[in-house]
């Protein structure tokens, strides 16, 4: 928290802080509203969810979850000045199936099955996935190569919206991670099925992340405050 | 000037944790894998005239009945044997409700048309308890019901691929004496049983989700074979019930439907049975039995020993009612009065004298190695055990029980006589044979129970040709008496048999496990202190932070160990073992974009996780038997798939030109390696020769090349014994100049010169034995090495400071787990028919045990065990530039404790996922797959990491020459 580089500081010189703050709870609370209210619907109304219908559940999710985040995330976008809302949008929706490219190298990498059958469960799965980890940090930082390096190599987010892209994203990657654990188990549940626990462990890691992001935020915030008065 | 650090202080540890490994290893083998030896002596009916026993031919010389009682040991009771397995038939499937507390289960009182026969006063049918060994599981206990001994995890001699029983068996002494047997049902049978049957209808068993297959197979045959005479002994394994419990459960609709339709089915057989029962028919003197092989757990599990398991059921017909019923000494039965006030009774028998009984009761020779007793109530059954003829001469009148005692007590003596003759056989064959007081005790118990019957039965002779006497009121107590001591002779033997063959020697494998875990103490200790040994020749280290890569690297390998303790993740394990390797791969790509350096080895490395991912895929789907997946993948069918013309020819032409890429890259990587330039070029041309040597072969064998007759002439052997030639030429002469060459100053150098040569002297053996997907593993080898060595390098690069370890564990974490995954992908896998025979029998025709068997070892081991021992010190060497090499003496200090340090890490890895698997067989040593899953496994890893000591302790040997010469 205490290097934070320049760029962040311009952005915090017109935006006052607590802006930010309660700009990241309505994002968050948005997103998760999102996925909750997808998941409800489909269960109600489509009599879908992601045991019985893994593919179905998760097209849904996607559709849903990507214009939420793009827009939303193209509002956050680093300078503003140089960089038109549109173009912001453009860069995530170019974001989205490149990071589900690199999602699914990496899923498949892991051991996610390969057969024809699965094909469809994969990409979508890599696609909701690339939502919650590389489209953020598209729409914001587009295609700037150090800002990605500080979100996802260093790990070391400076200023309020690097804490609310990283922490969640980390989280949706690390919840996925584990929840592959369970699948060679020989329960022969239907969840255990590739993409269910996986997807499941995304979505608690990615609110997770949101949740321990929003502290992250509240405690820089105040953090400021002080600064700021003295 | 530093305490300098001598070679033996370096390797000693090596030796210290191999002596460790090795008690540790044998105590807790002798107390966990019970072996048992096959011996393969066959009974004939000529042996009983050895037999101190009355023989039934010679009492039968004067008997009018001759004709029909073709006596052999025994006489014959009974004329055809009906027998009904029902897989997985517990006890209370069979056994009337009223045993059982409590309120009646669902599954109860199902198959009342036998329960109705057994308490049929006018039918001579009985409902038995069947007490049988684990391991429960259908393969060893069909074994053991038709040998009549206890099969054990290792039956020595047990050829492994094939699961025909080679011992003497029930099957076997039935065709041997002219009986003809029709099976059907299970095709474990003919697995078993490859030739013997006259004729047989297998249906497959291994689908256990079908419930019907079989079963119907079964009702469609067995229906109009009662009404054939072409056969003398019927056997007709149903598998629904087994099935219907592995996959429902006991408790569940399709197990009562099934039980059901067994009802109606059997009842149609008794029907049969019954209408042919008359004189002159065809079933006058059958004898029916309906039973199962083991029992199962109310989830439908079974394998192990607790009571569910063991407990199955025997029902027992004869269709000719005997005179009288046994005496009430012999029963064991327990009766009881059912809601109705009707008497209701079930016997106990052991699974064990089963083979026993029924040759008993056909008249043919017991199997060799039965170690049963023929038991009196099933034997008592059949009526045919009853009219002993009566000696002519006599006056003397025997009421029927006293014959039938009689008849008995010498049935008893002929068993008895059997069992002693197989136990005197089986000590003197096997290596682990019994203990000398056993074998006393039981002697004796013969002996005394053989005098007092040869006496006796003086005595019966006598009375039979002349006036009787005293001697001749054979009162029933004495018979009593006599029968009761072959009884306790047999039952001893039994006891002692079991107490050998199946119960595990908890005390053994509880010391092996002691020290096994004395043993990581050790390992960490060594680590720990030659960090110290570090830190006195450069005291600059201090700080002893753990840093994040230590930590990663304790994480992966404690996930990997623990993972052990489940059968589904040892079933996956190339699976999780490529999961963690790709983890490591993501950490290290975020490391280099951290660095901002080796960016194209941690894409390398990702890419080549990726495709070996898919080669652990097919691996493990070989091991599934799914065959289809075989052409979804393209590196597999370089080395399977040769119908395809083109395909062929790229599928002969790819490791050719791997294999020129692999000289290229060995010229390449000895290139800038200026010293011992003439063994340099030693080494190269003799990889290079054998290189060149396996496409020869191969072009040989896949006449792939139109090459001359002459050639062709050439004996094919000839060419892989060459390259097994310059292989063993090649590490010949490295020793060689290990003894003789004066150490060259810069020791990194040469350590890296004699890892070089070692790995260019083994890899042709390899490559060649692996097979056409050799070189590209070899190729995927020197990638992943590479890669992995350059991330250590980064380490070293960046951070200058030692950690609390001198060496980075994170790299040897890497390195084992990426030696795992080529285990997998090379289509491996940890069970017998894992191993890859074929490769044994490269360049050789005819077998010899201890070559064979280290060509297996070394195609097995090859890749995932040997190459990455012996290329470990790159991970050291690579580090240091050349020109560090001619530092003083505490650069070269530090660099040995370093290599020292790699290799006990190493080991340290091996033996913990060892231990972790050595704690999980003892946990689940009565676990439903203990003898299919954890002990293959055991023995696996065993292997692995003794071989493993061995090999560090060598190549320690010839790394770590003189360390001290510097210093002087």
């Amino acid at each position: 928290m205490e290097k934070k580089p320049d760029t962040n500081q311009c952005i915090r010189g017109r935006h006052p802080n607590s802006v930010t703050v309660s700009a990241s709870f309505l994002l968050h609370l948005s997103s998760v509203l999102g996925v909750a209210i997808t998941y409800w619907v489909a269960q109600n109304f489509f009599f879908i969810n992601l045991i019985s219908n893994p593919t179905q559940t998760l097209i849904l999710l996607w559709v849903v979850q990507s214009p939420i985040l793009i827009l939303l995330f193209s509002l956050l976008r680093q300078d503003p000045q140089q960089c038109s809302y549109w173009k912001a949008v453009g860069r995530g929706i170019i974001g989205l199936p490149i990071g589900a490219l690199i999602m699914a190298f990496c899923g498949v990498m892991l051991g996610a099955p390969i057969g024809i059958q699965d094909l469809g469960k994969t990409v979508n799965w890599s696609l909701l996935m690339s939502l919650f980890t590389i489209v953020p940090t598209a729409c914001v930082f587009g295609s700037s190569c150090k800002d990605w390096l500080r979100i996802f190599a260093h790990t070391e987010p400076g200023g309020v919206i690097d804490i609310i892209i990283c922490v969640p994203s980390h989280g949706a990657l690390l919840g996925a991670w584990f929840g592959a654990w369970p699948m060679p188990l020989d329960w022969e549940r239907q969840w255990q099925e590739w993409p269910v626990c996986v997807s499941v462990g995304a979505v608690a890691g990615y609110l997770i992340g949101i949740v321990v992001s929003l502290g992250f935020v509240l405690v820089v915030g105040e953090r400021r405050e002080l600064v700021k008065e003295e | 000037m530093k305490e300098p650090i001598g070679k033996w202080r370096l390797i000693s540890p090596f030796f210290i944790i191999l002596i460790l490994h090795c008690i540790a290893i044998l105590l807790f083998t002798r107390g966990f894998l019970l072996t048992r030896t096959e011996l393969s002596t066959f009974s004939t009916c000529s042996d009983i005239s050895n037999s101190p026993c009355n023989n039934p031919n010679f009492n039968l010389t004067d008997d009018q009945n001759q004709n029909d009682s073709r006596g052999c040991w025994t006489k014959p009771a009974v004329d055809r044997v009906v027998i009904i397995v029902l897989d997985a038939l517990r006890f209370d499937f069979l056994a009337s409700s009223s045993f059982f507390e409590g309120e009646k289960k669902p599954w109860m009182d199902k198959l009342q048309v036998l329960q109705k026969l057994a308490s049929d006063e006018k039918s001579s049918a009985k409902i038995f308890k069947a007490l049988a060994d684990p391991p429960t599981t259908s393969l060893q206990r069909l074994k053991g019901l038709t040998t009549g001994g206890l099969p054990t995890f290792v039956d020595v001699g047990n050829s492994f691929g094939a699961p025909a029983i080679i011992e003497d068996n029930l099957i076997h002494q039935l065709v041997q004496n002219g009986k003809r047997v029709l099976m059907m049902g299970d095709d474990t049978w003919v697995q078993l049983f490859p030739d013997q049957f006259g004729k047989s209808y297998p249906y497959p068993s291994f689908n256990v989700k079908d419930l019907h297959t079989v079963d119907d197979g079964c009702v469609r045959h067995l229906i109009p074979s009662l009404y054939e005479e072409d056969w003398d002994v019927l056997i007709a394994h149903f598998l629904g019930v087994d099935h219907a419990g592995h996959i429902f459960g006991v408790d569940s609709t399709p197990m009562i439907e099934k039980l059901e339709q067994y009802n109606v089915i059997l009842e149609k057989v008794v029907e049969v049975l019954k209408n042919q029962s008359g004189p002159g028919g065809l079933h006058e003197n059958t004898f029916f039995m309906v039973m199962g092989d083991h029992g199962q757990t109310l989830n439908g599990d079974h394998g192990g020993g607790t009571a569910e398991e063991v407990e199955t059921s025997l029902f027992a017909m004869s269709l000719k009612n005997p005179p009288a019923s046994i005496p009430s000494a012999l029963y064991t039965a327990s009766c009881i009065l059912d809601s109705s006030g009707k008497k209701v009774c079930a016997s106990t028998i052991q699974q064990l004298d089963f083979a026993a009984t029924v040759t008993a009761l056909l008249g043919i020779p017991f199997p060799y190695g039965s170690i049963g007793r023929v038991n009196p109530e099933l034997y008592g059954l059949s009526s045919g055990t009853w009219n002993r003829p009566v000696i002519s001469a006599s006056n003397y009148k025997q009421s029927d029980l006293e014959k039938w005692m009689q008849n008995y007590a010498n049935v008893l003596c002929v068993n008895s006589w059997q069992v002693k003759r197989y136990i005197d056989a089986y000590s003197a064959a096997s290596v682990i044979g019994f203990s000398l007081e056993d074998l006393r005790h039981v002697a004796d118990m013969y002996d005394q129970a053989q005098n007092n019957w040869s006496q006796r039965s003086e005595n019966f002779s006598l009375c039979g040709n002349e006036i009787p006497n005293e001697s001749c009121d054979a009162s029933l107590t004495i018979l009593q008496g006599q029968i009761d001591a072959y009884s306790n002779f047999l039952a001893s033997v039994a006891e002692l048999a079991r107490s050998k063959w199946t119960e595990f020697d908890l005390k053994m494998m509880g010391v092996g496990l002691g020290i096994f875990v004395l043993s990581l103490f050790v390992h960490t200790i060594a680590i720990r202190r030659s960090d110290k040994l570090c830190q006195i020749s450069c005291p600059s280290n201090g700080d002893c932070h753990i840093s994040l890569r230590v930590i990663s690297a304790i994480f992966l390998v404690a996930i990997r160990a623990c993972s052990f303790l489940s059968n589904s993740y040892i079933l996956t394990e190339g699976k999780v073992a490529s999961f963690l390797l790709g983890t490591t791969g993501i950490l290290n790509l975020r490391y280099s974009l951290v660095k901002k350096e080796t960016l194209i080895e941690a894409v390398a490395f990702l890419l080549l996780n990726f495709v070996l991912r898919f080669t652990t895929e097919v691996g493990l789907s070989k091991q599934e038997g799914l065959s289809a997946f075989m052409n979804l993948y393209p590196l597999r069918m370089l080395a399977i798939d040769h119908e395809h013309p083109v395909l062929a020819f790229v599928s002969n032409i790819v490791p050719m030109l791997t294999l020129i890429l692999l000289s290229y890259l060995l010229v390449k990587s000895t290139a800038d390696n200026r010293c011992s330039s003439v063994l340099k070029y030693v080494y190269n041309t003799g990889a290079i020769l054998s290189y060149m040597l396996i496409a020869l072969h191969w072009a040989l064998e896949s006449n792939l090349l139109a090459l001359p007759l002459v050639l062709k002439h050439v004996d094919r052997d000839y060419v892989p014994r060459m390259i097994y030639a310059i292989g063993l030429g090649l590490l010949a002469l490295s020793a060689l100049t290990h003894f003789f060459k004066k150490e060259t100053s810069n020791y990194t150098e040469s350590v890296l010169t004699k890892t070089i040569g070692m790995l260019s002297a083994c890899s042709s053996t390899v490559i060649l034995l692996l097979g056409r997907q050799g070189p590209l593993i070899a190729l995927a080898c020197i990638t992943g090495g590479w890669c992995i060595t350059r991330f250590g390098q980064l380490e070293v690069k960046t951070k200058n400071g030692i950690g609390v370890f001198t060496a980075d564990p994170l790299p040897v974490t890497q390195w084992s787990l990426f030696a795992v995954c080529l285990f997998f992908s090379t289509g491996h896998w940890c069970a017998f028919d894992g191993l890859r025979y074929g490769a044994a029998f490269i360049g050789f025709d005819e077998f010899n045990l201890i070559r064979q068997a280290i060509l297996l070892t070394i195609d097995t081991f090859g890749v995932s065990l040997i190459l990455p021992i012996l290329g470990l010190p790159l991970l050291v060497v690579l580090k240091y530039p050349y020109s560090q090499g001619t530092g003083g003496t505490q650069g070269r200090g530090i660099f040995f404790v370093k290599l020292s340090q790699v290799f006990l890490m190493y080991g340290l890895i091996t033996s913990i996922t060892t231990i972790l698997t050595v704690i999980c067989v003892t946990i689940q040593r009565r676990h439903l797959m203990v003898w299919g899953l954890f002990a293959p496994k055991f023995v696996f890893d065993v292997v692995g990491l003794l071989l493993t000591d061995v090999i560090i302790c060598l190549t320690s040997l010839y790394y770590f020459c003189r360390v001290e010469d510097g210093t002087k």
